[in-house]
C-alpha cells in the first residue's frame, strides 16, 4: 500500500473516533454499554503526529477537502466511490497498482482505498 | 441483528496465545484475514481506542471495537483466553472474552450502535454462563451463542 494512504487512512480513522468521542448522543449510548471514552487528548496528539507524516502536497489536499467534506478516503466497493457513489473509471479500477498509487475520484476528489475483498 | 448472525467459525479462536492486551488484538484481527497493510491500519485504529479508554467492560469481557475504512460491512471476530488477560477493565479483572467489532464509516452510525449494542448484551449473557469457559471448537461456540441469543 502506498505509504501516504496508510497514513490517510489511519487519520480519516482517528478524525472519525475523535468526531464520535466528542458527540454527547454517542458518548452516553457508548457509556450505558459500559465503554470509556475519557482521553480524547491522545487521539488529539495521534492525529498530530500522523499529520506530520504526511507529504506538504497532500497535507495542504487533506486540509482542503476535510473542511469541506469532513473526509479525505473514500472506499472503493464494487467499482464504486462511496463517498460520492460515482463509478469509478474501469481503466482504474482494474489496475494492478490501486492503492500502491494515489488515485483520487473524478467526481468528488477524495483519494481512493480499494477495499479488501 | 444478533451476534450468532455476525460471527463466523473461521472468526473464532478459543485458545489465544497471548499474555497482553496489544497482543489480542493482533491475534483478534488475524482473525479478519485482512492485507498486511489493511491489518496494520486496523491495529493502529484499535490502539488508538484503546488510549481513549478501555474497552475491558468487566465480568471477563473485552469488546475492542472501531469503524475503520479497512472493512466494508459490520465485521466481527471471537478470541477465548484461557488464563486471562489484563485489559484495564472497569472491574479491574481480567478478560478472557473478546468481542472484536469493526464496522466501516460508510452508513448510519446507529446502526454501528446497535450492532454493538446487541453484540454487548450477548456478551454479558455469556459470561454469566459457565459453559463459555469449556466449550470446544468454534461451531459448538457459535451454537452456545444461539442458544443463548434465542
Amino acid at each position: 500500500m502506498n505509504p501516504q494512504l496508510q497514513v490517510l487512512i489511519a487519520l480519516q480513522d482517528i478524525l472519525l473516533m475523535i468526531r464520535e468521542a466528542k458527540d454527547p448522543t454517542q458518548t452516553k449510548a457508548l457509556g450505558k454499554m459500559g465503554f470509556k471514552m475519557t482521553n480524547v487528548e491522545s487521539l488529539e496528539n495521534t492525529r498530530e503526529n500522523l499529520e506530520n507524516q504526511l507529504s506538504p502536497a497532500i497535507l495542504r489536499e487533506y486540509s482542503r477537502v476535510t473542511k469541506r467534506h469532513g473526509r479525505i478516503v473514500a472506499p472503493v466497493i464494487r467499482g464504486t466511490c462511496h463517498a460520492c457513489f460515482v463509478r469509478i473509471p474501469s481503466a482504474i479500477d482494474a489496475a494492478d497498482d490501486r492503492n500502491k498509487t494515489l488515485y483520487r475520484c473524478e467526481n468528488c476528489g477524495m483519494y481512493l482505498y480499494w477495499v479488501d475483498k | 441483528m444478533k451476534l450468532s448472525e455476525l460471527v463466523t467459525a473461521k472468526r473464532i479462536n478459543l485458545d489465544l496465545k497471548s499474555t497482553t492486551k496489544d497482543g489480542v488484538l493482533e491475534e483478534l484481527v488475524k482473525l479478519l484475514r485482512l492485507s498486511k497493510p489493511a491489518r496494520e491500519a486496523l491495529l493502529k485504529t484499535l490502539r488508538s481506542r484503546e488510549e481513549l479508554g478501555s474497552t475491558g467492560v468487566g465480568k471477563g469481557i473485552a469488546i475492542p471495537h472501531c469503524r475503520s475504512l479497512v472493512v466494508s460491512e459490520v465485521t466481527v471476530a471471537v478470541g477465548r483466553s484461557k488464563k486471562g488477560i489484563s485489559f484495564k477493565s472497569m472491574d479491574k479483572k481480567c478478560a478472557f472474552l473478546f468481542f472484536l467489532i469493526v464496522a466501516p464509516p460508510v452508513g448510519d452510525p446507529a446502526d454501528y450502535l446497535i450492532a454493538l449494542g446487541k453484540v454487548a448484551q450477548a456478551a454479558r449473557l455469556m459470561s454469566a454462563d459457565k459453559r463459555i469457559k469449556s466449550v470446544k471448537g468454534p461451531k459448538k461456540f457459535i451454537g452456545l451463542i444461539e442458544e443463548l441469543e434465542r
